[in-house]
């Protein structure tokens, strides 16, 4: 196999690692820890969906920076929504819910300036998060996640998120989680 | 029998034959493959036809020209 | 479901003398059938903002109670509002959530529908139907008034219903608050781009009463207050012009629509609020200034949580946000929100409002989501056998409303309760209520407009009077 291709499935691998273990701070409830993989200039976007007809390619999502969406938002929002949690009278997160982030289907598609060595990529996976609340209030919910991630140090932060939810009118009472 | 012909992103101008052997030409599209708006070039069976715009169900049109 | 007369909602079921009202309301499966009918088949419906459909051709699939209706402005450029239905054989014609037609085609036998509901394509009509089928007959289903006030559309199935702005009555100022420009000027307020939709387990009226002005539930929000989600990086919401003013629970009897509102006194000058951006602060200061430049009925009012009967909800500030609760069952709601903010604000304050928007309402925002968690848990805690024979109180404040309420030389209308010192009541909510038990046992429109009884037998009497 040539260095370029090993590199690369290396890299991939490293990604991946990357994700699970954020998914894994995420499920244990370690979110100071989770924050602190956001880069400070993070933007995590979650667009709505709508139905729309066959060759429509600019209405299918909403825009980023100009309509509503689910989240079109910084780390300072972010680190609110955790600070409340953090209160324990969040009373739509108190109890806690339980829940398990499964990533999949993790796809490198670029890396600059290369494979090799890498200051910046961007890759995309599938997700499907099951979130279990109270007694039997149950939600799954699936979709794609495009992320940029920047090197920091040996390890990484998520510059940019942005969430592709395979939903139009969301089936769950509320997003009190984070994708 | 002719094989079935999406009409559903068919341009202005163009014509359709029908399965009557008429031709009209493509006045509107709303775009849903089911109907055009098209005024009657002939109209063998029904010579009234001709210059009238009349919507054509998509199962009608055998064959497009441009 | 067929109307069997009454069923003893007043004083059984809803009994405003105690203020108490049965939990049958919100859980029992008949009930809910029954407003179908009585409700929902009779009121004005929100369906939609006209800048949703700005161009001939434009249409926005809404809902209409339970069921899905198209809003379209149709080639001559007149609004209209219909069943999202094919006369032949039920397929709905739209299943875009928007968008641009000439027509409205029926994927099924290809029915189609112009723009304004006429039947325009039928296939196999000279063949098939022998050209005999009536076509003006068939066209879709169209609402029988419907009515464009200040960019908004409202629609009702009922031709005997008094008009729109009838059915307002006094509680329109209240609508103007979110439909006015923040400096005053009338019907300045556009729609930003994409509706929320999502479902919440609970019956419609959880929500419904929630916004008709419980001014006693600050406990549940209580942790973004404490975060500091709100514009200026403080509570969740700027509190210094509130501080100042008289806040009232305002409640149009006769009509069903309440509200919370704030009346600022005669002279006062707001302080600055959206601190965390000086440009939107200046624009917010200027507004204000405008504002009272102009003098009008409500340049002194600040909006607060407001409901028109039955489940349109309105908030015309922090954020500034119109809700319908979609009745889906007893037990589920669709809620559908659409966002506001002036179409002439400079586009750096439209950004900081729509983030402010997102983090505060909606299943994603920070304030909204506890209500929910609220209206979801005591619905599930009231379907039990046990739950259901014990009614919820809402005896808080009972005979302390009054009317002609003014605060220096503003009069408030409807029955008021100053909630300055007193804090909450819930007078908003038994006047909901009391007007959803009206509508349960109403069989026409006739028995629902007292006020024209009352204004005919007043002129009656001024007639006496004058001889």
């Amino acid at each position: 196999m040539s260095d370029d291709r090993v590199a690369r499935l290396l890299l991939t691998q490293e990604i991946a690692e990357f994700l699970y273990a954020e998914a894994e701070l995420l499920d244990e409830r370690h979110y100071d820890d989770w924050l602190a993989l956001l880069a400070d200039d993070i933007r995590y976007w979650m667009p709505m969906r709508r139905n729309v007809k066959y060759g429509d390619t600019t209405r299918e999502f909403t825009r980023e920076h100009e309509d509503i969406s689910w989240f079109d938002e910084g780390k300072e929002t972010l680190t609110r929504r955790v600070r409340q949690i953090q209160t324990g009278i969040h009373w739509a997160e108190e109890p806690q819910s339980r829940i398990a982030h499964l990533v999949s289907n993790v796809q490198l598609l670029e890396a600059t300036p290369s494979v090799n060595a890498p200051q910046e990529v961007t890759t995309k996976c599938r997700f499907l998060i099951y979130r279990n609340r109270v007694e039997t209030e149950t939600d799954i919910l699936v979709g794609k996640r495009e992320d940029t991630l920047r090197r920091a140090g040996e390890g990484w932060q998520i510059a940019r998120r942005k969430i592709i939810l395979d939903q139009n009118v969301l089936m769950t009472k509320n997003l009190t989680f984070f994708f | 029998m002719s094989d079935p012909i999406n009409i559903r992103d068919l341009g202005l101008g163009m014509k359709v034959v029908l399965i009557s052997g008429a031709e009209a030409e493509i006045v509107g599209n709303p775009n849903d493959g089911v109907w055009l708006f098209a005024r009657y070039l002939s109209s063998p069976g029904d010579p009234a036809l001709v210059g009238q715009e009349e919507m054509i169900f998509a199962q009608d049109v055998v064959e497009t020209r441009s | 479901m067929a109307i069997n007369g009454t069923r003893g909602y007043r004083p059984g079921l809803v009994d405003l003398a105690t203020g108490q009202i049965s939990r049958e309301i919100f859980v029992n499966d008949d009930i809910y059938a029954e407003e179908q009918e009585r409700v929902f088949a009779r009121s004005w419906l929100f369906v939609g903002h006209e800048s949703q459909i700005p161009n001939p051709g434009d249409f926005f699939v809404s809902r209409m109670g339970e069921e899905s209706v198209i809003l379209c402005r149709d080639r001559a450029g007149a609004v209209h509002v219909f069943l999202n239905s094919c006369r032949h054989r039920g397929m709905k014609v739209c299943r875009y959530d928007d968008g641009n037609t000439t027509i409205f085609t029926c994927p099924y036998h290809g029915w189609s529908y112009g723009t304004d509901g006429a039947l325009v394509g039928v296939p196999y009509f000279r063949e098939a139907y022998h050209s005999e089928l009536d076509k003006t007959k068939w066209g879709l289903v169209e609402v029988a008034q419907m009515c464009c006030y200040k960019g908004t559309v409202w629609a009702n199935w009922d031709a005997a219903a008094p008009p729109f702005i009838e059915y307002l009555g006094e509680f329109r100022r209240f609508l103007d608050l979110i439909l006015d420009g923040w400096d005053g000027r009338e019907g300045q307020a556009e729609l930003l781009g994409g509706v929320q939709k999502w479902l919440i387990p609970c019956n419609w009226k959880f929500p419904a009463e929630n916004f008709s002005g419980d001014s006693y539930h600050n406990i549940s929000h209580r942790s973004v207050d404490l975060v500091g989600a709100g514009p200026s990086g403080r509570s969740r919401r700027d509190m210094s012009e509130l501080m100042a003013s008289r806040k009232l629970h305002v409640a149009i009897p006769d009509r069903g629509h309440q509200t919370i509102t704030y009346v600022m006194p005669k002279d006062h000058v707001p302080q600055a609020a959206y601190q965390n951006s000086p440009e939107v602060a200046e624009y917010f200061r200027h507004c204000e200034e405008e504002r009272r430049r102009r003098p009008s009925a409500n340049s002194r009012l600040i909006g607060a949580p407001g409901e028109i009967f039955p489940n349109l909800a309105l908030l015309p500030r922090q954020p500034r946000t119109l809700a319908v609760w979609h009745p889906k069952s007893a037990h589920q709601t669709e809620v559908w929100r659409f966002f506001f903010v002036d179409r002439d604000a400079p586009q750096s304050v439209k950004n900081f409002l729509r983030d402010y928007y997102i983090r505060y309402s909606g299943p994603a925002g920070m304030t909204e989501q506890d209500d929910m968690e609220n209206w979801n848990y005591a619905h599930a805690a009231s379907c039990g056998t046990i739950a259901r024979r014990y009614p919820y109180t809402y005896e808080m404040g009972l005979g302390h409303a009054v009317e002609d309420y003014e605060f220096e030389g503003l009069r408030m209308p409807g029955r008021v309760i100053d909630l300055t010192a007193a804090q909450a009541s819930e007078e908003p909510m038994r006047n909901l209520y009391g007007r959803w038990a009206q509508f349960m046992e109403a069989d026409s429109w006739d028995e629902l407009m007292s006020w024209r009884r009352n204004d005919l037998n007043s002129l009656g009497r001024e007639a006496v009077a004058a001889k």
